[in-house]
């Protein structure tokens, strides 16, 4: 297929994790894509997505690339009426993938503004640019809480885990009113957990699986640098040692509330996938990017403890005790991984009738040792991000 | 170092004093330790310089400059004492400067050292009738160059009396006691002064501008810090400030050029009870404006005895060994700890524990503690990106761990030894004593002290633009945006000094620094037109909001009462 006969495809939140990914995947296949997005840290948008480009490899295709920058939350995105409506007879479809993905609560107003507010003038847009399609990028978890079957239909479920999802399953009702209401075909894809790309385990962000493991390495790391530079008196105190064997034992009792799996998919899976679906959705239709293959953080802890080098990493489901006293590198895991606790033993089994069916039967992989030891070692590589693109 | 400077630049000759000084040091590097401290400059060279120009000079036939014969100075010297006063060069020359490079040198004739409040007043009346100007010194610590005169200086530094009254709560003090020795003396006793900087002279700084400190939240400004002061006259009479007959030092007059009253030989300065279970917290915050909401709800509540707001230029100068480190430190607390501002709080057990209630996490003294001698390890610590996405969610909810001290200390292994190691080799022995003391590390000793600011000018001196206005976010904000165009405007660096809130939180002191190169005459040209642009821009406000006052009006007004000069 030439590029002239890809549509062009308007695709906001192209600097983020999943936009990053998908717009290399995207260009790789022969589609143009128009970035829409902001300049941030002293660097155009332009600067930013050609150095995003270069990282993912694809940087010799960035000509098929155009930035505008744009503001969501301004009157015609921002910018000028004639550049808007070139825009707007320019692009074909759009695939709005820009987001807030904070969980805290403290942050209600932020996120809400980023994930509901600022859908307007997408909506706007689209509508005046009288597109194909609409692809909204949403999560797995608009599910909500309380349920165990989660359909791949709108959710009517009032309860959520945190502000993210409740924000993102609002955001997919007034997408689909306003859809509905203009004759915009839409569908909507709902990811849950992505991690690194399988094959070659590169990430632009190492949060939710990898927020665990790196806060289980830095404490072994702390300990660690204690017995062999500093004596070892604070890790012996805390039972923490170095086994015959080279291991280092740390005792980490990870509380979770009950059993059930953490549902993760590769950035690999996420990118084709999309892109089948952009290219034979049908209208209104819902897709659950999620894994039918159980992961559990007990074979997360496995996983964790063969890597690093570690023993004494435990999974206990059920409540915590009242009396429980944690030793400070369980109370300090406990906090780093509190916001994500939700997700790490979760009993909710996502509907994949939708997407097999659409994908040519694509399932992500099963998440194996070797999986986990080539992100895992990348994101060990990059200083968890802090040096990605050195 | 003024001295060789003046030699080495030939500005004076070799003189019997030269050559005594020269001869006293036996370069025991002792100055080193104090001046490494605050600023890392090592005196120690400086005089090695001074001996060996001393001595090449003899050692070349140079002439001795003898003492000139004088008139006047032996008068002076029937008054003091031979051994208390002289125009010899080598010791003038050290008071042609104080700590600002702003003021222009003034050579003066004689210098003094009076013992008694008898010998001042004979001292002004023999000036007087010669008409020769004279001017008080303390410890040379003013930044303005108000202690640098021609004509005579007398230094205070021998009348160092400290009297306790303790049914009364007062100490009188002399005009040679510094900050640090009564507060000293005073804690001996169980007691806390309000205090300015360790080596300023305590009637000096209430003459010169009042006393202000973080304590001035609770113990206030100007008036509040004495019962009552002793002053000779312009005439060399005697007068109190608590007779009727006396001027009236407790009014307040918004002028620039007022005349100094006289000369404060003693003053009764107020004592505090000090409770056992104080001590000194510090509370992070991402911005000013929250900042400035912690210290105005705390000011009005009345929690917390002592409040400042730092910036953490400020924070990062005090911590760090060196000034390589500070400036390592200072990118650490804005990018990785995400801590642009915090407030320091001394208060007892109730107040640190309202402040705990109030929601705010914050650095308990085993924190500070290991945060200041863990700095080393600070710098290269891998786990800081960690704790800065896991505050992303809820700003510094790792404080709230309960045994996050715990892993703190693992992590940064703080030691005096390992902190030490960041310094010149030679004086690595002298600061691991010295930082293995616990006073070093405890925030209530360092603030009740006043050592937290001691580092700040130690990059660069620094101007700073001192303020009294209320705790008004908006006006405050304008005030850093427009300080911090002016200097940007002369290539001047320039930071956020502090804010403490006075007086139940209506008012609170404001200090904005501009930084300047003392080696650098044209950055020096610069630095005066920022002052001079800086008090303009404090004029302007004071007009248009009839709030602001500006802290070069409080100039020898420093008696007067606070209502006077903030509420009149």
């Amino acid at each position: 297929m030439t590029l002239k006969n890809k549509p062009v495809i308007a695709l906001t939140g192209a600097t983020g994790f999943l936009g990053s990914h998908l717009m290399a995947g995207m260009i790789t296949k022969g589609y143009n894509i128009i970035v829409f997005g902001r300049p941030a840290n002293n660097e155009s948008l332009k600067e930013r997505i050609f150095r995003l480009l270069k990282w993912l490899g694809v940087d010799s295709m960035s000509d098929q690339v155009t930035c505008i920058d744009t503001d969501l939350s301004q009157d015609n995105l921002g910018i000028s009426t004639a550049e808007y409506a070139r825009l707007c007879s320019a692009v074909d479809s759009v695939i709005h993938c820009a987001s807030d993905t904070c969980f805290s609560e403290s942050k209600r107003e932020k996120v809400m503004a980023a994930n509901i507010n600022n859908l307007e003038g997408i909506l706007e847009f689209s509508k005046n640019s009288h597109v194909n399609f609409f692809h909204y990028i949403s999560t797995a978890y608009v599910a909500g809480t309380g349920v165990t079957y989660c359909k791949e239909t709108l959710s009517s479920v009032k309860t959520f885990t945190n502000v993210y999802e409740e924000s993102k399953a609002a955001a997919e009702n007034i997408i689909s009113r306003f859809c509905d209401k203009n004759d915009i075909p839409l569908s909507i894809l709902r990811p849950s957990i992505v991690y690194g790309d399988s094959q070659t385990g590169r990430s632009l962000k190492f949060n939710a699986l990898y927020f665990p493991v790196r806060s289980a390495q830095t404490i072994r790391d702390i300990y660690l640098n204690d017995i062999k530079n500093n004596g070892g008196l604070k890790a012996a105190k805390n039972g923490i040692f170095i086994d015959k064997e080279g291991y280092l034992f740390l005792p980490l009792k990870i509380y979770l509330p009950y059993e059930g799996d953490i549902n993760i998919i590769p950035v690999d899976y996420f990118v084709n996938a999309t892109i089948k679906i952009i290219e034979n959705c049908s209208i209104n239709g819902i897709y659950h990017l999620t894994n039918p293959y159980r992961t559990t953080m007990k074979i997360v802890a496995k996983y964790f403890e063969q890597l690093m080098k570690v023993r004494g990493v435990e999974i206990i489901y059920g409540p915590m005790p009242d009396d429980l006293v944690r030793n400070p590198a369980e109370e300090l895991f406990d906090r780093f991984i509190e916001p994500y606790r939700p997700y790490l033993s979760d009993n909710r089994v996502f509907d994949r009738t939708n997407t097999p069916l659409i994908t040519d039967n694509l399932n992500p992989p099963e998440f194996t040792y070797d999986i986990f030891k080539t992100c895992m070692e990348f994101g060990i590589k990059v200083n968890w991000g802090a040096s990605i693109f050195e | 170092m003024i001295l060789y400077e003046a030699l080495a630049e030939n500005k004076i000759s070799v003189t019997e004093k030269c050559v005594e000084i020269a001869d006293s040091c036996d370069l025991c590097g002792k100055c080193d330790y104090q001046c490494y401290f605050v600023n890392e400059m090592r005196p120690t060279k400086v005089m090695e310089a001074l001996k060996n120009h001393v001595k090449n000079f003899i050692n070349n036939g140079g002439e001795i400059k003898p003492t000139k014969d004088d008139a006047i100075l032996t008068e002076i010297r029937k008054i003091v004492g031979n051994e208390w006063a002289t125009n010899d060069d080598g010791i003038t020359v050290t008071y042609s400067h104080d700590l600002s490079a702003i003021s222009e040198p003034k050579m003066p004739d004689y210098v003094v050292m009076p013992n008694t409040k008898e010998e001042i007043a004979s001292l002004v009346k023999l000036f007087k009738h010669h008409n020769i100007p004279y001017t008080m010194r303390g410890n040379g610590q003013n930044l303005l160059g108000f202690a640098v005169h021609e004509g005579a200086i007398m230094d205070l530094n021998r009348m160092k009396t400290i009297e306790f009254d303790e049914k009364n709560w007062i100490v009188k003090v002399g005009p040679g006691v510094a900050a640090f020795d009564l507060q000293k003396q005073a804690q001996k006793r169980g007691y806390r002064i309000n205090a300015a900087e360790p080596a300023a002279l305590v009637c000096a700084n209430i003459m010169c501008s009042g006393i202000m400190s973080t304590f001035s939240t609770t113990y206030g400004i100007n008036a509040d810090n004495f019962v009552d002061a002793e002053f000779v006259n312009h005439e060399g009479s005697f007068f109190n400030l608590n007779d009727i007959s006396s001027p009236n030092l407790y009014s307040y007059k918004n002028l620039e050029h007022k005349n100094s009253p006289g000369i404060c030989v003693s003053a009764d300065i107020r004592l505090h009870p000090v409770s056992e279970d104080e001590r000194g917290i510090l509370v992070p915050f991402e911005t000013l404006n929250n900042a400035l909401d912690f210290i105005k709800d705390c000011s009005v509540r009345h929690i917390g005895l002592a409040l400042g707001i730092v910036g953490v230029e400020y924070i990062s100068t005090f911590l760090s060994p060196t000034k390589k480190l500070a400036s390592d430190i200072k990118n650490i607390f804005t990018e990785k700890l995400n801590i642009p501002w915090l407030v320091v709080v001394i208060g007892d057990k109730f107040a640190i524990r309202s402040i705990g209630e109030m929601g705010f996490p914050y650095f308990d003294e085993r924190l500070f503690k290991a945060l200041y001698l863990g700095l080393p390890s600070l710098k290269n610590a891998q786990w800081l990106e960690l704790v800065k996405e896991f505050s992303d969610d809820e700003p510094y909810s790792y404080l709230k761990i309960k045994s996050f001290a715990e892993i703190f200390e693992t992590a940064l292994a703080p030691s005096a030894k390992s902190y030490s190691q960041e310094v010149d080799k030679e004086l690595s022995p002298f600061f691991e004593k010295l930082f293995s003391r616990p006073e070093m590390t405890d925030i209530l000793w360092l603030n009740t002290y006043r050592i937290m600011s001691t580092r700040l000018g130690r990059k660069k001196p620094f101007l700073p633009a001192l303020l009294y206005l209320p705790i008004d976010k908006k006006l405050i904000n304008e005030f850093c945006d427009k300080f911090r165009l002016i200097a940007e405007k002369y290539h001047i660096d320039n930071d956020f000094g502090f804010i403490t809130p006075i007086d139940n939180g209506k008012r609170c002191i404001f200090e904005y620094d501009f930084f300047y190169d003392y080696n650098d005459p044209e950055e020096i040209q610069r630095i005066r037109q920022v002052g001079m642009e800086a008090n303009m821009l404090i004029d302007e406000y004071s007009v248009k909001t009839g709030v602001v006052k500006g802290h070069p009006y409080v100039l020898y007004q420093g008696f007067c009462r606070k209502e006077n000069l903030l509420y009149s």
